[in-house]
């Protein structure tokens, strides 16, 4: 198996992890990083349903339990499943374009560093009883300094901020190597379906955040510099921050989704050995889906009295994006359709993704319908509903693909036996938990109650969903350890782990630091099966008979004299590793904490802070830019 | 092998179904949407069995389809290559198609019931207020001059136009059984109607604040009682008066009970005979819904708080409270500092601190106190041992209450300081029992 391995000196140490600038390593990171979010919001979930098991308990205070139900929704979105796309961004983008890294480098592993340390900003409070606790929405006027005084919501508006800075950072550093980067060949109508959907998501990011920016900006003046933007003893309508929010809130949602399409798309015609049916019509679908995102975000607001007129407005916009999105699962299942399917673990949870989503989309359509979403919003429904897109359709997703991408990460398959484990119990237990939660809600459970009467009918559905959610852990500790296990001792896997069409799978697993020896010549939509399976990919378009590109037909790099060496030995130039980027991302949070210290009275405490912080920034960032990238 | 599970998958979910639908027939839902009992829920449920209708098609056909489908196409030795197909523009046009119909006819209906149930409410329909608190509600009816909390009469058969406002910040008015919600928006005023069916009176409904709105937003809870048009008008009557324990009408009552027997019982009694004379209207004690009526959902069923939080009250002096002490305690300038209750409460017919008026007011209004059956925002019932440790340490019984710590030596969980100079349980005994003769 050695001839697999990369043999590119492997850099090592965690020094050349803080100062990397390898796509692939970053990915690794965010992995890592996001991973750890992910059980860490879980355990919050955990107490949730702790607190919830039975009526009228008082496990968990309501001040704790509004600080975790604000928790849980903050780090799952924002530090768990944005972050495990980008993730994959990282790690795949490149390999699937034909690139030999990101446009940006350096940029990127500033993103990295920006998200952890605003991870840890906004984390860290929790251990002291002061985490945010006006809910992952932030509704005015409850978050402004007249109802929440203290440092909770400080937290959440910093942290949020500096998050944002991260998304958008890479949004722009992904749009330009998507665009620049690609291999010759490399129409965008040959990209693969997880570039594209990804390519859609960066386009969200840059429309999407600066809105909760502009949100965040104007409750962070109220906060500390007491301008009356949501004042409402000075007149303020606080229906702007559900707008502001919510224009970013609901793209939010596509962007949590569509990388998870992404993956699906990779990996249901890898398992069932079809190309994807009806790839045009999946672009178009994803472009469609986020263009629509845009149109519908007071759907979240039906009950805020908007008026009869843009009921309907909304509601209709809301119907219509049940459209593309029902194309894309009759297009898997046709992709499934004639196909020969392979269930491991991956294709699992593929599938899952498409039987699980369907019901949080049908759900979502029962919403759309502004009467009926009047008994359903701010009740368990809604959690149900979301939780189907969320967990049954991102998280299913994603955990297919790092089942589909360890090999490629690590060269090691995931155990076979634990995939199948994690799956089923996952299988089961989100159904247990969340399936009863659509009952609870229409029988007349509130959302965001820290605690229930007895007597109201609730009890053995709340039951069944704590129970589901023990369950639930059972099944992710599986995965942990799998996860862990597999890294070192797993099956030892070949470049092409699966048989896949797509470049990435080209090149030794794990990638050498350069990825491609040779940067490939695309002519179809499915390079790697043109040279292994032409009788797969025979019926797909093609380029018409170039001399070069003919010539280059397999020049995707697969052979093995490509595999041994080093970027230097090869000349291919590199870019350094820096700690700049770290030092830049530190500055900004460091300047962001200092503000923290108004709210204390320590006036000059906060300059003196915030100021060494806007000087490391400003100091590193100068460094960074004058410093040579290779 | 992943073929055993997937056909062992089928019969698991008909089990899991079968399970759930038996446990959905088994049980009562006081709070079910699925109720016909006003208008606004009648059409609105018509238009969720109709989601509910094309919902279940839509599930039902997508999941069959994708189970047969990876049955039927699962890899078995020997199989032959897949055909590559690329698309199919015909089908696919089919399955845009298709559910771009289903949607049509889910907005049609849609439409039309915006439009029905977001129309200005009927002239003559009875006007209520609704103004949400942290972390409780105030009903007021305007043309009928009655302020209430935490528990709403209105008549059936009559459409009932609610005006939503709220005190401080985003609060949602909810009541499962009767219709969709709606928020409470600062510097806003948002509506809601619906008539309740003609036949549903001598009812009791669950409601819910279903906005987050802080610490207690779960302790933000209301009742509606549907009484008849007859029941409804003694309410009214009644309510509009001031209480019994007014100067006008209370000054026989603290003749009649001072010494000795100040016991609750008694003081009832020798109220409504004392009173008569002084106003017509407050010596018939009214309507007060029957508390034998009440079925055991909508009687609060909190437990007093335990551990850390616990309020610890000598429960004897109860039956000894001095109503006429206690109300000398909540009226007397002199005991400003110790129980300052009237610069947020109004007790109509008491002498207010600076003329206190219901929207200035930042408590409950407390004139007919004793005729409700809750306390705390619906969340406890109400009960002399309950309202004692309320009066002790509400922000004990009421996680962020805004409603001060009162007793000495009380540690106020807010501050984080004990209280030094408060009220001591026999004084807040006799608070209890005035307020518990405000009838």
């Amino acid at each position: 198996m050695a001839t697999y391995a990369s043999s590119a000196p492997e850099q090592t140490g965690i020094w050349s992890w803080i100062t990397t600038v390898d796509h692939k390593r970053i990915g690794t990171m965010y992995l890592f990083t996001a991973l750890f979010f992910f059980l860490f919001g879980g355990l919050e979930a955990g107490l949730i349903r702790l607190q919830l098991a039975q009526p009228n308990q008082a496990i968990i205070s309501a001040e704790m339990y509004n600080q975790l139900f604000t928790m849980h929704g903050t780090t799952m979105v924002f530090l768990a499943v944005m972050p495990l796309s980008a993730a994959f961004f990282n790690y795949l983008i490149p390999l699937q374009i034909g690139a030999r890294d990101v446009a940006f480098p350096r940029l990127n592993a500033f993103s990295y560093w920006v998200y952890l340390l605003g991870a840890v900003f906004i984390t860290f409070p929790i251990f002291f009883h002061v985490a945010p606790n006006g809910g992952w929405f932030g509704y005015a006027p409850l978050t402004t300094n007249q109802f929440s005084p203290g440092a909770n919501i400080d937290f959440w508006v910093m942290g949020l901020q500096i998050l944002g800075i991260s998304s958008l950072a890479a949004a722009f550093n992904f749009i330009t190597t998507i665009i620049n980067m690609r291999a010759p060949g490399m129409t965008l109508m040959r990209m693969p379906m997880f570039t594209w959907m990804s390519f859609v998501v960066q386009f969200l990011l840059i429309l999407a955040f600066p809105a909760i920016t502009i949100a965040l900006v104007f409750l962070l003046f109220d906060r500390f510099f007491g301008t009356s933007f949501y004042d409402i003893a000075k007149g303020a309508d606080p229906l702007l921050w559900q707008h502001l929010f919510w224009v970013f809130g609901h793209p939010e949602v596509y962007i949590l989704i569509l990388p998870a399409f992404g993956l699906v798309s990779e990996i249901l015609p890898t398992f069932s050995k079809k190309a994807l049916f009806g790839y045009n019509v999946m672009v178009y679908s994803g472009i469609m889906i986020g263009f629509l995102g845009f149109g519908v975000w007071a759907h979240h607001m039906f009950a805020v009295g908007m008026g009869a007129v843009a009921d309907t407005l909304f509601s209709m916009a809301t119907m219509l994006i049940a459209i593309p999105t029902g194309v894309k699962i009759f297009n898997w299942i046709a992709t499934l359709w004639g196909g020969q399917i392979r269930f491991v673990a991956a294709m699992k949870f593929a599938i899952g993704l498409v039987g699980l989503f369907t019901i949080g989309g049908i759900s979502g359509v029962m919403h759309s319908s502004p009467p009926a979403d009047l008994q359903q919003t701010d009740t368990y429904f809604v959690v149900a509903h979301f939780h189907y897109v969320l967990f049954g359709g991102s998280m299913m997703g994603i955990f297919g693909g790092i089942y589909f991408y360890f090999p490629k990460m690590f060269g090691r398959y995931m155990d076979e036996a634990l995939g199948t484990w994690h799956f089923w119990l996952t299988f089961i237990a989100m159904n247990l938990t969340f399936f009863p939660m659509h009952f609870s809600g229409l029988l007349g459970m509130p959302r965001r109650i820290y605690t229930y009467d007895a007597g109201q009918g609730w009890e053995k559905f709340n039951l069944a969903s704590s129970l589901g959610t023990l369950l639930l852990i059972i099944a992710t500790a599986i995965f942990v350890i799998n996860f862990l296990k597999s890294r070192k001792g797993g099956l030892p896997a070949p470049q092409d782990a699966w048989g896949a069409a797509t470049l990435e799978w080209s090149i030794p697993s794990p990638p050498p630091e350069y990825n491609f020896a040779r940067i490939p010549i695309v002519t179809s939509r499915s390079p790697l099966w043109d040279i292994k399976h032409p009788e797969m990919s025979s019926g797909a378009a093609h380029a018409d008979a170039d001399p070069v590109q003919v010539a280059s037909a397999n020049a995707v790099p697969m052979r093995e004299e490509t595999e041994h060496h080093t970027a230097a030995e090869l000349g291919i130039p590199m870019p350094l590793n820096t700690v700049k980027p770290l030092l830049t991302a530190l500055g900004i949070v460091i300047m962001f904490s200092g503000l923290m210290f108004i709210h204390l009275d320590h006036f000059a405490l906060a300059m003196a802070v915030s100021l060494s912080g806007a000087a490391l920034l400003i100091g590193s960032l100068y460094a960074w830019l004058f410093s040579p990238l290779e | 092998m992943p073929g055993k599970h997937l056909r062992r998958l089928p019969t698991a979910l008909v089990v899991a179904v079968a399970a759930l639908a038996l446990a959905a027939c088994g049980d009562q839902y006081p709070n079910s949407t699925f109720t016909h009992l006003t208008d606004l829920n009648t059409a609105t449920d018509a238009l969720w069995n109709r989601l509910l209708l094309f919902g279940t098609v839509v599930f039902v056909f997508v999941e069959v389809l994708l189970l047969v489908t990876i049955f039927k196409f699962r890899q078995r030795p020997g199989s032959p290559a897949p055909k590559q197909v690329h698309g199919n523009a015909v089908l696919e046009i089919t399955w845009t198609a298709i559910p771009a119909l289903i949607l049509v006819m889910i907005a049609i209906p849609t439409v039309k019931t915006i439009f029905k149930t977001q129309a200005k409410a009927a002239t003559g329909s009875l006007q209520v207020e609704v103004i949400g608190h942290q972390w409780w509600w105030e009903f007021r009816y305007p043309e009928l001059g009655v302020t209430t909390a935490n528990e709403l009469y209105i008549p059936a058969g009559r459409t009932v136009n609610f005006a939503l406002k709220t005190k401080d910040v985003l609060h949602s008015f909810w009541t499962p059984n009767l219709g969709g919600k709606r928020d409470l928006i600062s510097n806003k005023t948002n509506y809601l109607w619906y008539t309740p069916n003609a036949d549903i009176a001598d009812q009791v409904f669950n409601g819910f604040c279903t906005e987050y709105c802080g610490s207690s937003h779960a302790n933000m809870r209301f009742h509606v009682y549907t009484v008849s048009e007859g029941d409804f008008g003694k309410w009214v009557d009644h309510q509009k008066t001031a209480a019994l324990g007014s100067p006008v009408a209370a000054t026989p009552v603290m003749a009649a009970s001072m010494p000795g027997m100040p016991g609750m019982a008694g003081m009832k009694h020798d109220a409504k005979v004392a009173a008569a004379p002084a106003s017509n209207m407050a010596a018939d004690s009214g309507y007060v819904f029957p508390l034998n009526k009440i079925p055991a959902h909508a009687i609060p069923s909190t437990p007093l708080p335990t551990g850390e939080r616990e309020v610890k009250f000598d429960d004897t002096l109860l039956p000894n409270g001095n109503a006429v002490a206690g109300r000398e305690l909540i009226t007397s300038m002199a005991n400003l500092g110790k129980a300052p209750c009237l610069t947020c409460h109004i007790v109509k017919g008491e002498m207010t601190m600076m003329g206190l008026t219901d929207d200035a007011a930042s408590g409950p209004n407390l004139t007919h106190f004793g005729t409700r059956h809750t306390l705390a925002g619906g969340i406890y019932a109400s009960d002399a041992k309950i309202l004692a440790r309320w009066l002790k340490n509400a922000r004990m019984m009421k996680p962020g209450s805004i409603m001060p710590t009162l007793g000495t030596g009380e540690l106020d969980p807010q501050s984080g300081k004990k209280l030094a100079a408060g009220l001591d349980d026999r004084q807040i005994a006799d608070i209890v029992a005035y307020l518990m003769t405000l009838k």
